[in-house]
Parts: C-alpha cells; sequence; structure tokens
C-alpha cells in the first residue's frame, strides 16, 4: 500500500508542474503550437503503472485544466480521456518499442488526439488553425525522448 | 507486487470509458447555457489565483531582473520620449473642454439627448497566464471586491479592448473584441454608417458583417463604438478598416479591420464605469 501511495504523490505532484506548464505565460506565437504537456506526462504515466494511473486521472487533470484555461467545460477532459484509453490498449506494444519507435508510436496516440479536438472545435464553431496543429504534434514528438528520460529518472528515484 | 502494477488487469477501464466519455459530452452541450465551469470558478476562486500566480511567477522574475539590469541611459531616453509625449497630448487635450461644450450646445440645439460622461476610470493588470490558443479571453487581477460588473467596457491607451464576461472574488475574464463569439455595433466615423464588428479569433484582424455591395467602405475609415448596443459607451476607437474584397458572387461586401488597442502585447487596461 505504500508504494501505492508513493506513486500517487509523486504523479499528482507531476501533473501539477505539468497544468503550471500548461498555463505558463508565452508569447502569442508559441502559445498556439506548444505541445500538450501535461497529456505527454499523463501518456507516461499510464504507461508505466496503467492499472493505477488511467482513466480517473485524465478526466479529473482534464476537468481541472478546463476550468483553468476557461475552456468549454468537457473539452479537454473528452480529448484526454478518449487518448488515456488509446494508451491504455496499446501500452504492452509501446513499451517494447525502441527509443526512435516509440516517437513514431506517440505520433499514433497523438492524431487521434488532436482529430477529437478538432472535432470538438468544429462542433463548437472554435476558430483553429491546422498548421499549429501539426507543429504542436511534431514538437511533442520531438521533445518526447527528453521527458521520458526525466520522467523515468523521477520514477526510479520516487516512484517504485 | 510488481505485476500487479505494471500489468493490465481491472477491467473497469470501458466502463470508466464510456461513463466519462458521456460525462464531459454531457458537461460540453449544457455548460454554455448553465455555466457550471463559471460556478466552478467563482466557487474556487481562492484556490485557482494562487495558481494563477504561481504560474506568472517567471515571468515577473524576468521582469523583475530587466527592470534591475536596464541602464541609466536608457532610462533617461525613455523618460525624454514619455515627457515629450505628454507635452503633445496635454496640449491636444486643451481643446476638448470646449468641444465638449459645443458638442453639447449643437445637441441641443438638435433637440438631442445628452450623453452621460463616464464617471470612475480603474486601472487593472493583466494576469499573464497562457489560456487555450483557441480563446481570445484575458484574465484581469480585479475582481468583485473592485465592484466590477458583467459586461463592463475594458479599454486601454489605444482603443477598446473587450468586455468583462465572468466576475469571481479576486479575478474576472474578459472577453476581447477580437474573440470568435464576440460581435459589436460600430460607426463608420466618415459616414456615420452603423456597421456589425465581430471577432475571428486572431487577435490582428476583425470582420465587419453584413454591409450590403453598394455601401461606402473605404479602406482607412475609422469605426468607434457607437453605444447602441448598452454594452459600450459612445464614441471610444475599435479600429480601421484595412480590407474592402468585393465580389459580386456574394450578398455581402467582405471587410477586414485591424484592432487600434494591442490585445496582445499590454500589461495594464482601464476599466470604465
Amino acid at each position: 500500500m505504500v508504494i501505492f501511495n508513493k506513486i500517487h504523490i509523486t504523479v499528482v505532484t507531476l501533473l501539477f508542474f505539468g497544468i503550471l506548464l500548461n498555463i505558463l505565460p508565452l508569447p502569442d506565437t508559441f502559445n498556439s503550437i506548444k505541445p500538450p504537456i501535461l497529456l505527454l506526462i499523463l501518456i507516461y504515466w499510464c504507461m508505466a503503472y496503467p492499472n493505477l494511473i488511467n482513466l480517473t486521472y485524465a478526466f479529473i487533470s482534464g476537468i481541472i485544466l478546463d476550468i483553468l484555461l476557461i475552456m468549454p467545460l468537457g473539452y479537454n477532459a473528452l480529448c484526454y480521456t478518449t487518448t488515456i484509453y488509446l494508451t491504455w490498449l496499446y501500452y504492452p506494444q509501446i513499451r517494447l518499442h525502441t527509443s526512435w519507435n516509440k516517437m513514431l508510436s506517440l505520433l499514433l496516440i497523438l492524431v487521434p488526439y488532436f482529430l477529437t479536438s478538432t472535432i470538438v472545435n468544429k462542433m463548437l464553431e472554435i476558430d483553429y488553425n491546422i498548421y499549429d496543429v501539426i507543429i504542436s504534434i511534431l514538437i511533442s514528438i520531438i521533445i518526447w525522448p527528453a521527458l521520458f528520460t526525466m520522467l523515468r529518472f523521477v520514477r526510479q528515484k520516487y516512484a517504485s | 507486487m510488481n505485476n500487479n502494477l505494471n500489468f493490465r488487469q481491472s477491467k473497469t477501464v470501458s466502463l470508466k470509458l464510456i461513463l466519462f466519455l458521456a460525462a464531459s459530452i454531457f458537461f460540453l452541450t449544457i455548460d454554455s447555457e448553465l455555466k457550471i465551469s463559471n460556478e466552478i470558478r467563482k466557487n474556487t476562486s481562492h484556490i485557482i489565483s494562487p495558481i494563477y500566480s504561481t504560474a506568472e511567477l517567471p515571468i515577473e522574475f524576468y521582469h523583475v531582473i530587466d527592470n534591475y539590469l536596464v541602464s541609466k541611459n536608457n532610462l533617461l531616453e525613455k523618460n525624454k520620449i514619455l515627457e515629450k509625449k505628454i507635452f503633445i497630448q496635454s496640449g491636444i487635450i486643451q481643446n476638448i473642454p470646449l468641444l465638449k461644450e459645443e458638442n453639447i450646445r449643437l445637441k441641443k440645439l438638435l433637440n438631442s439627448s445628452e450623453e452621460s460622461a463616464t464617471s470612475k476610470i480603474l486601472i487593472a493588470e493583466l494576469i499573464k497566464v497562457n489560456l487555450s490558443p483557441f480563446s481570445n479571453k484575458v484574465i484581469l487581477n480585479k475582481g468583485r471586491k473592485s465592484n466590477i460588473y458583467i459586461g463592463q467596457t475594458v479599454i486601454d491607451s489605444m482603443g477598446i479592448l473587450g468586455q468583462v464576461s465572468e466576475v469571481n472574488d479576486n479575478f474576472s475574464v474578459v472577453t476581447l473584441i477580437t474573440d470568435a463569439g464576440h460581435a459589436l455595433l460600430a460607426i463608420n466615423a466618415r459616414t456615420g454608417k452603423r456597421i456589425v464588428i465581430s471577432g475571428t479569433g486572431d487577435n490582428r484582424y476583425l470582420k465587419a458583417k453584413y454591409i450590403s455591395l453598394n455601401e461606402d467602405v473605404i479602406e482607412g475609415d475609422i469605426l468607434i463604438t457607437s453605444g447602441l448596443d448598452n454594452i459600450f459607451p459612445e464614441g471610444y476607437l475599435i479600429g480601421e478598416i484595412s480590407n474592402v474584397n468585393k465580389n459580386f458572387q456574394k450578398n455581402f461586401l467582405d471587410v477586414t479591420a485591424n484592432p487600434s488597442s494591442s490585445l496582445s502585447s499590454n500589461r495594464e487596461v482601464m476599466l470604465l464605469w
């Protein structure tokens, strides 16, 4: 039980940092192409401990993000839940990949995420730029190996 | 133990998926009417505003360092420019009481009602957190304690910025005029014709809607608020028409305008009463 608590505390702390990074003030040009850091952190932890960190975490952090970012309630919750479900389905395969293949498999997880957000954007008549979305996906894939190493270090030190 | 942690066992996940998807779609559909998220923000504003200020810390730190490192010469030069600006502007302002009186006199001649001038101005600071790229909203550091109300006009030194759309205890949310869901009634200063100006979602452009093909609109026309929408007071600058595109296949003109206020770069704004 102790280890469960340890994992939960570590993940909640990291997710809090993820939320802070998500609302960190940036210039306007970077604002539209910033990667979904909170989601990337969630994906990592879902792959590490799929029984503990799954849809509940995704839904709750999505709702918190919606409230903080003044977006329609449920927007990020919907996108995060679907993405983390995909991660939860395919994590045994993704875990076995080498780090280059992991980047590709992240692409396969993130494309449905942006597809969901695009569908919701269309439904709610929110304007968006498709090139910004593509650049955002590319940036997330590029920063993934670094983030992965960092989070693995944290996991080995504090939550294993 | 480790096996328990690392491999899939729980069978409730698909149930959770259905539950959460249904919940988020339900929220998405009813939130625009019931304003649940507004209520949540209102009740938890004492938790949310520390999070905002924590996220703002790096940029505050940058500003402190920047202020500390700025050289004396730079400050003196800036001071000189600002003094010159104030000198010129106070010269221009001298005319205004005269113009006001003349305006009132002329309006009396025309038997039209007097306009009430704004009585109070409050300066508020933007909380520079990074909101979603899709919504054109900003957060102010003043809330219900400063008697801010919903629908209040927010301006900066160059023109209209937007209106207050949500008031919480210690912060409030402003919808900018460039928000895709925002529209206001403007007047073309040259011709006196009314124009509906709506946002595009891009901070650099506004869209003028429903202008018929034969109407007199040219590039460089200045748009001011009309006061007819009962939200914005009359006579504040909105922007300038930048492009008029006449396409006879369509029913209306394609008109874009540039907002005059610096929507993406200011730190301080004014609230009008």
